[in-house]
């Protein structure tokens, strides 16, 4: 079993500069050619201030977390089971978004095989320069601790 | 020009998304994919890593097919606002692997001038198979005239829409195919509650309708 003290653990918030160039490799590496992600005149005549990023590209944002250390075990692999972005607004090119990382829960549940599992549920919260909460993410992890003898 | 834009009062529960046919995955997108979000896991760029962890080879990460969903979900609903969007991955895809996504509205309601729709999202393989499923919420303006008050500084036309799916029974959607070898998560999520078979006549009827 995990440590559940590792619950409530986190990183402090990291500085993430939202680029242009970076929104249209993002968008570019799914196959998703949405003119928004590219072209700035385009986005305005949409309705946004300027360039607006794809859903998912809060998961190319950095934080400090170690998830390992974190976690405090020593782990062999993990596994991204669940995946959940909540959106105060869109993100856009030339926003400043901390991003903090905190681990949201550790629980065992039951596995495919009728075994138990750990998970580890990560929460990513990103804000901009005023504090206000831009989005939150959180990843569902299933752990394969390292064997420890047998 | 801009897309036409998706307004509350055009969206219908049960309202299909055009399916999103990707072109088939291969190693330059997942190394692609790779520099785009920083995560350099071997698993998904080094085939010898993968096959010397017993994977036939490397293999997308899921938060890439999440990519594909979410352009699905932003491709229908122009100018409408993500508000969350939530999937669970349910079986890995290879490079080779053509993934198609599709998607139904399952809910739709207003409160306080502010107005909802609810998507159910899924991806299949090409063997039909299920490798992500989940959901969308998205927020719209009421109509075009709606954004055009809005966007002047007037308050938004105030129409109390309630949960759809309270009121109308939709035909139950058979995305789900026979094996959900889910790594993670033996049970399927339940499917979205049924109402059981309510066969109202007027169920159709759009969604102002009071209980």
């Amino acid at each position: 079993m995990l440590d559940r003290n590792a619950i409530g653990r986190s990183s402090p918030p990291t500085l993430n500069e939202v680029e242009k160039g970076a929104i249209r490799r993002f968008a570019e590496a799914i196959g998703d050619y949405n003119p928004i992600y590219y072209d700035e005149e385009y986005a305005r005549a949409s309705g946004y201030p300027t360039i607006v990023a794809p859903p998912t590209f809060p998961a190319s944002f950095h934080s400090a977390a170690d998830l390992r250390e974190l976690l405090g075990v020593g782990i062999k692999s993990l596994l991204h089971a669940e995946q959940t972005f909540e959106y105060e607004r869109p993100i856009f090119a030339g926003d400043r978004i901390f991003v903090a990382t905190r681990v949201a829960d550790v629980l065992e549940r039951s596995g495919p095989a009728g075994g138990k599992m750990d998970v580890a549920v990560i929460e990513d919260e990103g804000r901009d320069e005023e504090g206000t909460v831009v989005f939150r993410a959180r990843r569902t992890l299933v752990i394969r601790a390292q064997k420890e003898g047998a | 020009m801009p897309a036409r834009k998706l307004y509350f009062e055009t969206v219908r529960v049960g309202d299909e998304l055009p399916a999103l046919a990707k072109s088939p995955v291969d190693r330059v997108q997942l190394a692609r994919y790779a520099g785009a979000s920083g995560d350099f896991n071997p698993v998904h760029v080094d085939e010898l890593y993968a096959r010397s962890i017993g994977m036939p080879s490397v293999y997308a990460p899921g938060m890439l097919v999440m990519g594909f969903l979410g352009q699905l979900v932003s491709d229908w609903a122009r100018g409408a606002q993500l508000r969350k969007y939530t999937v669970k991955f349910v079986k890995i895809v290879w490079p080779g692997d053509t993934v198609v996504c599709k998607g139904r509205v399952t809910d739709r309601w207003g409160e306080n001038g502010r107005y909802f729709a609810e998507i159910d999202l899924w991806a299949e393989n090409q063997k039909g198979e299920l490798v992500m499923k989940g959901s969308a919420t998205i927020q719209m303006f009421y109509s075009l005239e709606d954004e055009t008050r809005q966007r002047s500084g007037q308050p938004p036309i105030m129409v109390d829409v309630p949960r759809e799916s309270l009121l109308t029974a939709v035909p139950e959607p058979a995305p789900a195919p026979q094996t959900v070898a889910a790594a993670a998560d033996k049970k399927p999520a339940p499917a979205r509650p049924a109402t059981p078979a309510a066969k109202k006549p007027s169920a159709k009827a759009a969604g102002t309708k009071k209980k």
